[in-house]
């Protein structure tokens, strides 16, 4: 696995000021609900890191729960289309509070077809905490209540964002050199690369 | 919903142990895979604090996968039955180094069956790593290669691990005085 200093453009945002943020919407999310019941729903596997974080930051009494998706036909979940649920949520959230906890929004699609499948269940409220938003790259229009950070329209990776799979462990946001990363090339990427959904 | 200090019996590991223990633990696993290209599984729910805070001490660069499992049986994992798949692995194991991470162990048997299935896989290799060990409670021999904490067989909560799905953020792994919890509506 090559080291990502290799192709470490520039860091986007330090773990400090990252650590700081997510305090700050830990604090900023436990004003508004307070004396109120949270659910905060992860979508998987980006937004792990992030959300781990967040709710160590939010004092109001929450559930956690999570939820995969996929999409359908061939590209990537950012290329629109419908959305597979790989795994669905365990509580039902009629009357809930309901907040969607995602690692970064650019077109929007994946979030905006989530928020109008989680409506259908009639939740009490439904807000969005988004900690990246790639704002250049929308195609759907979400409301997102809870902003981390706006962003250029770089590839950008760490802090439970991937490359390939990897590097979601790095605890900041950098930037990708293009032109010096490689992908990694196994045995098996064959079959690795037909299992994603 | 009950404020945690009614019903917070003693804290177990303070937040500075588990920082530390999680450190070495990485530290650990960092020089044992060196080389070598890692998977690590984030068993969901329990071992998302202790995945999220253990991939970030690594110098090695893992890939991160997740699975969901529940029991068959009635009750919380309790039942001998087998153990069922809520969401599978994205990632092909074969001929992968696999670390499997979970919050607790106890009985042993929910991982001694996830252990016999992914055997199955062809794992290059095939790991486990637990933030806490109950013992006392162990039913059937189960693999153990990194442990976080031996702990005595209490109902703890904290750092991950829920009670009734609500205390999954607090920063420390305290035990229940149960005669004193209410559980929520």
């Amino acid at each position: 696995m090559q080291d990502y200093r290799e192709f470490l453009s520039e860091i986007l945002i330090d773990e400090k000021t990252l650590q700081n943020r997510v305090e700050e919407l830990g604090a900023e999310i436990s004003r508004d609900y307070a004396g109120e019941d949270l659910l905060l729903i992860c979508i998987l596997r980006g937004g792990l890191v992030f959300m781990v974080d967040l709710m160590r930051h939010i004092t109001v009494p929450h559930q956690l729960d999570f939820m995969a998706v996929s999409s359908y036909g061939a590209g990537a979940r950012q290329s629109g289309g419908s959305v597979r649920l790989s795994l669905d949520l365990k509580t039902d959230i009629r009357a809930k509070n309901v907040l969607l906890v995602e690692d970064i929004v650019d077109s929007g699609n994946t979030i905006a077809y989530v928020l109008e499948f989680l409506q259908t269940r009639q939740p009490r409220s439904l807000k969005v905490c988004a900690l990246l938003d790639k704002s250049e790259r929308r195609e759907t229009s979400v409301p997102i209540d809870y902003r981390g950070f706006k962003i250029p329209n770089k590839f950008v990776f760490g802090y439970g964002l991937d490359l390939d799979e990897y590097y979601r462990n790095l605890p900041f946001i950098a930037v990708v050199d293009t032109d010096r990363y490689h992908p990694p090339v196994f045995e098996n990427l064959q079959t690795r690369r037909t299992q994603k959904p | 919903m009950q404020d945690y200090h009614e019903f917070l019996e003693e804290i177990l590991v303070t937040p500075e142990q588990i920082a530390k223990r999680v450190a070495e633990l990485g530290a650990q696993i960092s020089a044992d895979y060196t080389g070598k290209d890692l998977l690590v599984v984030c068993l969901l729910r329990g071992a998302i604090t202790f995945t999220a805070d253990l991939t970030r001490c690594l110098t090695i660069a893992p890939e991160l996968d997740c699975m969901s499992l529940s029991s068959y049986g009635v009750g919380h994992y309790a039942s001998s039955g087998n153990v069922r798949v809520n969401l599978d692995l994205r990632t092909n194991i074969e001929g992968r180094h696999v670390l499997l991470v979970e919050d607790i162990v106890d009985s042993g048997r929910t991982l001694s069956h996830v252990l016999t299935m992914l055997g199955t896989r062809d794992p290059a290799s095939l790991k486990v790593c637990v933030l806490l060990d109950k013992k006392m409670r162990r039913e059937v021999p189960a693999q153990v290669d990194y442990t976080g904490f031996d702990v005595p067989d209490k109902y703890v909560f904290g750092y991950g691990i829920d009670i009734d799905e609500y205390f999954r953020h607090l920063p420390f792994i305290a035990t229940i005085d149960l005669k004193k919890y209410q559980k929520p509506d």
